[in-house]
């Protein structure tokens, strides 16, 4: 793991663990609702606490937005260059798609990220807490290594394919 | 707007709803600190940070921080903080945060935080993060907890 | 599969099928619609009254502008095939093309060799071939009229622009087109492609940054022919063709350069013009393939990724448990005790 990586994910890490510490919440504006209270906008500030910024540098961030009932993470992925925009934008798409599936992950990221988590008080009574963070880790490391496994089999490819072409008129 | 006038949020025009805003949260100061007043501390931190006594910059930048300055105020005195705290070499970081009290420590995740929301700090991410990963290996999870749900800013 | 074949292999199966029906003597009804790459059909059929004999028209997008071809006149595209085809064992072609299709080769299934076979499933390719075949004659004009100077290697196109201006264009997809330039030492051939989507317009600029880097970083390669690609047309486009204003964002031209090296003997010559015919289609495909490869790889990662989210859950420790279990069982029971199967 690189000398930066480390420091970084340590941070996600105890944020997380930090914020992590969710109850039941009814909601107060409607009766008999109970929503995460994070995605409500313009209502009951106190139920929200300190958002945190966590970033390796302006490409790589980590934005977790606390309340009581509910933690919205967002994930800002590097993205180097318009291979590797148009890569995470195909594989958080995937994912996004196959939301059902992953529980805690947002269908539509919010504006500015990657892709979004929204972990609710039903997550953490269903699920342990330590492991739900270590699978975010777990993705930040995994996505980062996936995009740059893409993008060098791309020029590979790309490379192979071009030289077996040109090597076919060569007599 | 006349067509979306169920959307609109009557509560909010309310004063008697008893909903709270950001605005309503924040403490309430005896006496608002104004940047005339910061400027000596601003330039005893950067004359502290120049001359390579970090020790004494953290201690003066993690006691008594502008809780009740304006956020313009805030922002530029955030300047001469950010500017302290990556003075400091990496391995000196370790030591230094020995140092600080629980109280310390808090205001200066407060600043770590804050530090990386802003794209200054963002350039400098590196050295914050040291920062905030020495900090957990002494107190753990403690001084996060005590960022989240204060409500005093820097 | 790394390269596209040049022949039709659905055409030699029929016609291979069809020969072993007629030798046993239970000769085959055919009427088959068989396709190629850029909008290519080939429809083989039987001729009413003889079973033995089969018809094999062909509709190529192409056709038209490879037709309007001409170097001087004395040759025709039909002529071109007519010269092509008619020396190949139990091949004839008759007075009338079948309605809706652009070329007939009438086959007389008893006489027909594998030779011929083969070359009749390259017909798409030798149709192509006809413009190519008049750029390396107009070429061998050329360079006889003007040997090729020395400094030409250097000046590039100018040498060809100041010379003369005979270009030959295949329209071979509906918005995309194959345009020859022969000059006095080189032949260039500047495909037209169009990207459909974002994706494929950068994945395509991957792969032709390295058809052009190809040459340069591979010494064994180095005699095949230069690759350039561009936005705008090239040089030797400018004076004679606008691009349609249409989807000008994902149009890209991709230059060849041809030497006579490329294209010295007929057999050469044709395995070039093979290739080259093929490269649309096989640069499309193999960016297709990155794509699914791609999104194989998404599909492992996602499962991957729900395993170590599922460490998470908590385990249902009353799983297994007889009274639970048999509660559950209850629950599935209707109202009159039926039991509810899933």
């Amino acid at each position: 793991m690189s000398q930066s990586l480390r420091p970084y994910l340590t941070a996600v890490r105890y944020s997380l663990e930090a914020a992590l510490t969710l109850s039941n919440f009814s909601s107060q504006e409607v009766e008999r609702h109970n929503r995460p209270e994070v995605e409500v906008p313009n209502t009951s500030a106190e139920l929200l606490l300190q958002p945190m910024h966590i970033s390796r540098n302006e490409n790589e961030q980590v934005l977790i937005e606390p309340s009581v009932n509910s933690v919205r993470m967002s994930l800002m992925v590097k993205q180097a260059d318009e291979i590797e925009q148009i890569l995470v934008h195909k594989f958080t798409r995937f994912l996004e798609q196959r939301a059902e599936a992953f529980y805690i992950l947002r269908r539509v990221p919010i504006p500015g990220y990657s892709i979004s988590f929204l972990i609710t008080n039903k997550h953490t009574e269903s699920m342990k807490t330590g492991k739900l963070v270590d699978f975010i880790i777990e993705f930040m490391e995994e996505v980062d290594k996936e995009i740059s496994e893409i993008k060098l089999f791309l020029n590979a490819r790309a490379r192979f394919v071009a030289e077996a072409y040109l090597d076919e008129f060569v007599y | 707007m006349e067509a979306d006038w169920r959307r609109i949020d009557i509560d909010a025009f309310d004063p008697e709803s008893g909903r709270l805003t950001a605005a309503d949260l924040v403490p309430p100061y005896p006496t608002i600190v104004t940047l005339q007043e910061l400027q000596p501390r601003m330039n005893q931190l950067r004359s502290l940070a120049t001359s390579g006594d970090s020790t004494g910059a953290v201690q003066l930048l993690t006691t008594d921080p502008p809780y009740s300055a304006d956020a313009a105020t805030k922002e530029q005195y955030f300047v001469s903080v950010l500017e302290a705290l990556t003075q400091v070499r990496q391995a000196d970081i370790g030591n230094m945060v020995k140092t600080l009290n629980d109280a310390q420590k808090d205001i200066l995740v407060k600043y770590l935080y804050k530090g990386m929301s802003v794209p200054q700090g963002q350039k400098q991410g590196g050295i914050l993060l040291a920062w905030l990963e020495k900090i957990t290996q002494v107190s753990g999870v403690t001084p996060i907890v005590h960022y989240i749900s204060d409500r005093r800013t820097v | 599969m790394l390269h596209l074949q040049p022949q039709n292999l659905l055409i030699q199966k029929t016609l291979n099928e069809s020969i072993e029906a007629l030798h046993q003597d239970s000769p085959l009804t055919m009427d088959r619609i068989v396709s190629d790459f850029d909008y290519t059909t080939y429809h083989i059929s039987n001729s009413a009254e003889d079973k033995s004999v089969l018809l094999l028209s062909i509709k190529t997008k192409a056709w038209v502008s490879a037709s309007e071809c001409q170097l001087d006149g004395s040759r025709t595209l039909l002529k071109f095939l007519a010269d092509h085809y008619s020396p190949l064992g139990g091949l004839t072609i008759p007075a009338q093309m079948e309605p809706g299709y652009d070329y007939t080769l009438q086959l007389s299934l008893s006489e027909l060799t594998q030779d011929s076979i083969l070359q009749l499933s390259v017909l798409k390719t030798v149709i192509l071939s006809y413009p190519f075949e008049l750029a390396i004659a107009k070429f061998t004009e050329l360079s006889q009229q003007q040997p090729a100077p020395i400094e030409a290697e250097i000046t590039g196109g100018e040498v060809a622009a100041n010379g003369d201006n005979t270009l030959f264009t295949i329209k071979y997809r509906d918005e995309e087109n194959i345009f020859i330039k022969p000059s006095n030492d080189r032949i260039t051939i500047i495909f037209e492609t169009i990207f459909q989507d974002e994706t494929d317009k950068i994945f395509g600029k991957v792969f032709l940054q390295e058809f052009v880097d190809a040459r340069k970083r591979n010494r064994q390669i180095q005699s095949a022919p230069q690759v350039l690609y561009s936005h705008e047309p090239p040089l030797e486009l400018k004076k004679s063709y606008q691009p349609p204003k249409v989807a000008e964002q994902s149009r890209r031209f991709i230059t060849f350069v041809l030497f006579p090296r490329h294209f010295q003997t007929k057999e050469l010559q044709f395995h070039s013009i093979c290739q080259l015919t093929l490269f649309r289609n096989y640069f499309h495909y193999h960016i297709k393939c990155s794509k699914a490869y791609m999104h194989s790889r998404m599909r492992f990662r996602v499962d991957s990724f729900i395993k170590v989210l599922n460490r998470a859950k908590v385990d249902e420790d009353d799983e297994n448990d007889e009274s639970s279990a048999d509660a559950r069982q209850q629950a599935r029971r209707t109202f009159t005790g039926r039991k509810i199967v899933y």
